[in-house]
């Protein structure tokens, strides 16, 4: 295994978006650190974050990144969403303000992003219970009427953290099984690096891939 | 591998940003936000002339608008990172941990920038241990070629 220039065969990019203070570069934080930031400042600009891992025995390296919330910076964030595999949109279960903007959020990255891109929406902050402002129930039904998948979560418990960073990479990683996720778009964001010589290449696998197809 | 300090900014943003800026420079009515909108594009440009132009207005806007100076801060240290001012992008490291210290993304930055310096500054070893030893062949060489003559 180690013979190959990557240790990883995909490399999935993600962005984390929402308003602000719903805690996106915490749950970055959480996922890639598993520590939960108490003092976390407004993000400037954007934040990168990786961490590699595995969906159906293959390694996939993760590209987030993650997005300030603050208006000021909206307009040039815009220019990260495209070539976007997953994006991970965030509301604060205790504001429902930040729950009431997501429409906003959906148009900007339906706009920006692929037909393909997975979009996973996260309630933040469940650990705040008794402070809770939107129901699971609402939001829930949001999701499904847009078609998104969705968890409430925390970052600071880490409670669906993992979760809903890897159910959001096993759903691209069917999509190129399938053939709906086309890998040779430059936008697709998925990038394919044969780990092993002779094995995996983007040819071998996608015609593996045809043989394997239930149709 | 793509990161903060290498990922660039699509053309037909730099261009909008750009005609967004310049449109407001014609009134002479240029916002701290239509500037620094069009600096943030600039110094994430792949064309190290736009990087500079980009480190110029954020030092204007770092001077004249106070309220976004953290901002401009940290895009001064990636502009400078990126055609490898490393030192001036440390410095600029400094003065932002200064005002706000263990802001982890700058933190973050800072580590980043050091890794940088440090895998340039072996590989620019590697090249210099090459040359010698390339120089030190063409002597040997030439010595032995003489001796055989004699």
């Amino acid at each position: 295994m180690s013979a190959g220039p990557y240790n990883y065969s995909y490399i999935f990019k993600y962005i984390i978006i929402g308003d602000m203070g719903v805690g996106k570069s915490c749950l970055l934080h959480q996922f890639t650190e598993k520590k939960f930031m108490s003092d976390c400042p407004h993000t400037i600009g954007v934040e990168f974050g990786t961490r590699i891992i595995e969906v159906a025995g293959q390694k996939i390296k993760l590209q987030i990144w993650d997005t300030a919330g603050q208006e000021r910076f909206r307009a040039v964030t815009r220019s990260y969403y495209r070539g976007a595999a997953g994006a991970l949109m965030v509301y604060d279960i205790t504001r429902r303000s930040t729950y009431n903007h997501l429409s906003s959020w959906l148009t900007d990255t339906r706009n920006l992003t692929n037909p393909s891109t997975v979009i996973f929406l996260i309630g933040n902050k469940c650990d705040l219970e008794g402070q809770r402002d939107v129901t699971y129930e609402e939001a829930k039904q949001f999701a499904d009427e847009n078609g998104l998948m969705f968890v409430e979560a925390s970052a600071k418990t880490g409670q669906n953290v993992e979760e809903a960073f890897l159910e959001t990479a096993r759903k691209i990683y069917q999509s190129i099984q399938d053939g709906r996720l086309d890998l040779n778009a430059a936008e697709s964001g998925v990038q394919h690096k044969p780990s092993q010589p002779g094995r995996n290449t983007l040819s071998s696998d996608q015609q593996f891939n045809k043989d394997n197809c239930a149709c | 591998m793509e990161d903060l300090l290498t990922e660039t900014v699509p053309a037909e943003d730099l261009k909008k940003f750009e005609k967004a800026y310049h449109e407001q420079l014609y009134k002479h009515d240029v916002t701290p936000k239509a500037q620094f909108e069009y600096a943030w594009c600039l110094v994430r440009s792949k064309y190290p002339a736009d990087i500079k132009k980009g480190i110029f207005l954020l030092q204007e806007l770092f001077r004249s608008h106070e309220e976004g100076q953290r901002d401009y801060l940290f895009y001064l240290a990636i502009g400078n990172a990126r055609i490898k001012e490393y030192t001036k992008a440390l410095k600029y490291v400094r003065s932002f941990l200064n005002i706000e210290p263990g802001n982890s993304q700058v933190m973050a930055l800072e580590t980043t920038i050091k890794k940088k310096m440090e895998k340039e500054g072996l590989v620019g070893m590697a090249v210099a241990t090459g040359v010698v030893l390339a120089i030190g062949a063409a002597v040997g060489l030439g010595i032995s070629v003489l001796s055989k003559k004699t």
